[in-house]
C-alpha cells in the first residue's frame, strides 16, 4: 500500500523511526557541498569553513538546486581536534578545493598521550560557529529536509592529534595506552555531538573511517575501537549513524552492535552480502562511490549504480565518502530523477 | 668464518626478524652479517626483502594489518641501516633516482613511507619531499634531480584530483619521466585517463608493486653475478 509523504524530513523521519516510506530516500551524512552551490553564492570554498551563514547557505543549496535530502554541516574533518588544540590549514591561497587539514598536532610522542580535555571545550575552535550554522539551517529549510551533522570516532579523532604511524604501531604494542586516549576522546565526542543535539540537528554522523579493516583488524576493531563507539551511541540521544568506508563486511555485525541506529558503507562493502547477514529491519545507508561514479560517470552510470544500490539492499541511497564539490550538475540531477521514479 | 652453514642462518634470521618485526633480532644479524664479511646485498636482498616478501603475503591474506606492515619496516629500516654503508654499488643500467611525496592536502603518507621504503632497499637516489606538498614542487624537485621516476600519493577522492594537475605539469616539462600514482582513490582508469605510467590503489598494491619492482631487480643481480663468475 502507497504510503503517503508529504516531503523529505518526513521521509527520513519515519526512515530512523523504523515506519514505512514511499520511496528509498537519497540524502548523506557526510559534506555534500557542489562548486554549483559555491557558485550561486560567490564564496570561495575555504571561507566557508570559517563563517556560519556562508556554512549554512552552501549547505542548503544542494537541497534548493538539486532536491537532495539533507543539508549536512559542516564540510572538513578538523572540528574536534582544533577544538583540542591543533592548528589547522584551510588553504585560503589556493585556487582549487582543497579540504583542511592538521597543520600542527597536540601529541607529538607516545609520552604526550595522557591528554587534559579542556574544560571550555565547547567554547573552542568552531563548534559555535557550526551550532550557529545548524540553527541557520534549521530557520531557512529546517521544515523541509532533515539537518544533519557529523563527528569524528574516537580512533579516527586520535589520527588526527598525533601521527597516525605512532597511533597505528601503539595500537598494537600498547593497546592500554591507546584505549586510554580513546575513552577521553569519547567524552570529547559526546559532549560536542550532545552539544550539537542540543542546537537541533535531526541526526549525527560518526565517521571513524580510522578503523576500517584496510588498516586494523577485525579483531582490534572489536577489542580497541567497539567499546568506545558502544560508549558515544549509548549517551547520544537523537539519531546515529555509523560510517566506516573501505573493507567493512566483516566489521558490519560490530558496527552495528555499536548502538548506531544505521550503518553507513561505502563502495568496497557487499551490501546484499550485508543486509543478508544483518537482517531485514537493519539500517544500511549506502553505497556509491561519490568520486568515479557521480563526478566521472555519465548518466547512465549515476542511473545504473543507484539502482543497483537499491537492488543490493541499501535503505537510503547514501555515498561512500563526502560529495566531492565539482560533481556535474547533470549528474545529481539524473540520481535525484532515478531516485524519484520509484 | 663465514661458512655457507652460517650465511644461510644470517639470512633466516634477518628475514624473521622482519616478519617478526623483532628489530633487536634484526640488527644482531645484521651486525653479524657485517662482522663475518658478509655480502651486504646479498644480506638485503636475500634476507631483509625476502622477510617482507613474506610479510606482503601474510598482508594480502589479512594475517598483518597496517600495524603490523608499519612494525616489520621499522625491523627492516634497523638492518638496511647498518648494511647499508657496505653495499658495493650495483650497475642495473638505471641511475635510480627518485621524487616521492604527498600531494597538498593530503597529510596521511603511511601508503607513500612503504614505497619509499623499497626504492630505499633497492639502493635508488631518494628525494622524499614528505606529504601535503605543494603540486609545483614536485615538478621542481624533478627538473632539480633529473630523477627518471616520481611517485605522487594521496589518500582522499579530495586530494588525489591534485595529481593529474602535477602529471600535466611534469609532461610537458618532461615527457619522459616515469610517474606512479599511488593511494586509495586510485584506479586503473584514472592512472590511464591522466597518463600515468603505474598505479597502486592501496599500501597492499604499493607493497605488491614495489616488491615486484625489487625482484626484477633481484634478478638482475643474479645474473650479473652469475656473468661475473662465468666470464
Amino acid at each position: 500500500m502507497a504510503v503517503s509523504i508529504s516531503n523529505s524530513k518526513e521521509r527520513i523521519t519515519r526512515l530512523f523511526n523504523g515506519e514505512p516510506i514511499d520511496r528509498t530516500p537519497c540524502f548523506s551524512g557526510m559534506g555534500n557541498v557542489t562548486t554549483e552551490g559555491l557558485k550561486s553564492f560567490g564564496y570561495k570554498f575555504a571561507s566557508t569553513h570559517l563563517d556560519a551563514k556562508q556554512m549554512a547557505d552552501v549547505a542548503a543549496s544542494t537541497y534548493k538546486l538539486f532536491g537532495f535530502e539533507c543539508a549536512v554541516v559542516p564540510f572538513d574533518l578538523c572540528v574536534e581536534a582544533e577544538a583540542l588544540g591543533c592548528q589547522i590549514n584551510v588553504y585560503a591561497h589556493s585556487e582549487d578545493i582543497l579540504y583542511p587539514t592538521i597543520k600542527e598536532k597536540v601529541i607529538h610522542n607516545e609520552d604526550e598521550m595522557d591528554i587534559t580535555i579542556p574544560s571550555d571545550l565547547l567554547e573552542r575552535g568552531r563548534i559555535k560557529l557550526v551550532q550557529e550554522a545548524i540553527r541557520l539551517l534549521k530557520d531557512d529549510i529546517g521544515d523541509e529536509v532533515p539537518i544533519g551533522t557529523y563527528v569524528l570516532g574516537p580512533f579516527t579523532l586520535a589520527g588526527q592529534i598525533m601521527e597516525l604511524n605512532d597511533l597505528l604501531k601503539l595500537s598494537f604494542k600498547k593497546p592500554d595506552k591507546v584505549g586510554a586516549l580513546l575513552d577521553k576522546l569519547a567524552d570529547v565526542i559526546i559532549d560536542i555531538a550532545r552539544a550539537y543535539e542540543e542546537t537541533g540537528v535531526d541526526y549525527i554522523t560518526v565517521r571513524e573511517m580510522g578503523a576500517t579493516s584496510d588498516v586494523l583488524s577485525p579483531r582490534v576493531f572489536k577489542n580497541l575501537i567497539l567499546p568506545y563507539l558502544k560508549k558515544i551511541f549509548d549517551q547520544l540521544k537523537g539519531n546515529t549513524v555509523l560510517h566506516i568506508c573501505g573493507k567493512t563486511n566483516d566489521i558490519a555485525p560490530f558496527m552495528m552492535e555499536s548502538g548506531a541506529k544505521a550503518i553507513s558503507v561505502d563502495q568496497k562493502n557487499d551490501v546484499a552480502e550485508t543486509r543478508k547477514k544483518l537482517g531485514a529491519d537493519a539500517l544500511i545507508f549506502g553505497n556509491y562511490d561519490p568520486y568515479n561514479v557521480l563526478v566521472t560517470g555519465d548518466e547512465e552510470k549515476v542511473r545504473s549504480t543507484i539502482r543497483e544500490c537499491i537492488e543490493n539492499g541499501v535503505s537510503a541511497v547514501w555515498p561512500g565518502c563526502d560529495i566531492w564539490p565539482t560533481v556535474p550538475p547533470e549528474n545529481m540531477k539524473a540520481m535525484m530523477d532515478e531516485i524519484n521514479r520509484r | 668464518m663465514l661458512t655457507e652453514e652460517k650465511k644461510k642462518e644470517i639470512l633466516e634470521r634477518l628475514k624473521n626478524g622482519v616478519i617478526q618485526y623483532d628489530e633487536d633480532a634484526v640488527k644482531e644479524a645484521a651486525q653479524e652479517a657485517v662482522e663475518l664479511g658478509m655480502d651486504a646485498n646479498e644480506a638485503i636482498f636475500d634476507g631483509l626483502v625476502s622477510g617482507m616478501e613474506e610479510v606482503g603475503r601474510l598482508f594480502e591474506e589479512q594475517e598483518y594489518f597496517v600495524p603490523e606492515l608499519l612494525m616489520c619496516a621499522d625491523a627492516l629500516y634497523a638492518g638496511l641501516d647498518i648494511l647499508k654503508p657496505h653495499v658495493k654499488k650495483m650497475d642495473l643500467g638505471v641511475k635510480g633516482s627518485v621524487v616521492i611525496g604527498t600531494v597538498e592536502g593530503d597529510v596521511h603518507d603511511i601508503g607513500k613511507n612503504i614505497v619509499k621504503m623499497m626504492f630505499d632497499v633497492a639502493g635508488f637516489e631518494v628525494y622524499d619531499l614528505g606529504r601535503d606538498v605543494p603540486l609545483d614542487k614536485f615538478v621542481e624537485e624533478q627538473l632539480k634531480t633529473d630523477s627518471e621516476l616520481v611517485c605522487l600519493s594521496a589518500m582522499m577522492t579530495t586530494t588525489m584530483v591534485g595529481m593529474q594537475k602535477v602529471i600535466e605539469k611534469l609532461r610537458a616539462k618532461n615527457p619522459n619521466v616515469k610517474i606512479m600514482i599511488g593511494g586509495a582513490p586510485v584506479s586503473k582508469e584514472i592512472a590511464e585517463k591522466w597518463g600515468a605510467d603505474g598505479y597502486a590503489p592501496d599500501a597492499n598494491n604499493a607493497l605488491k608493486e614495489a616488491i615486484n619492482m625489487i625482484s626484477a631487480l633481484k634478478k638482475m643481480r643474479e645474473e650479473a653475478e652469475s656473468n661475473k663468475t662465468q666470464s
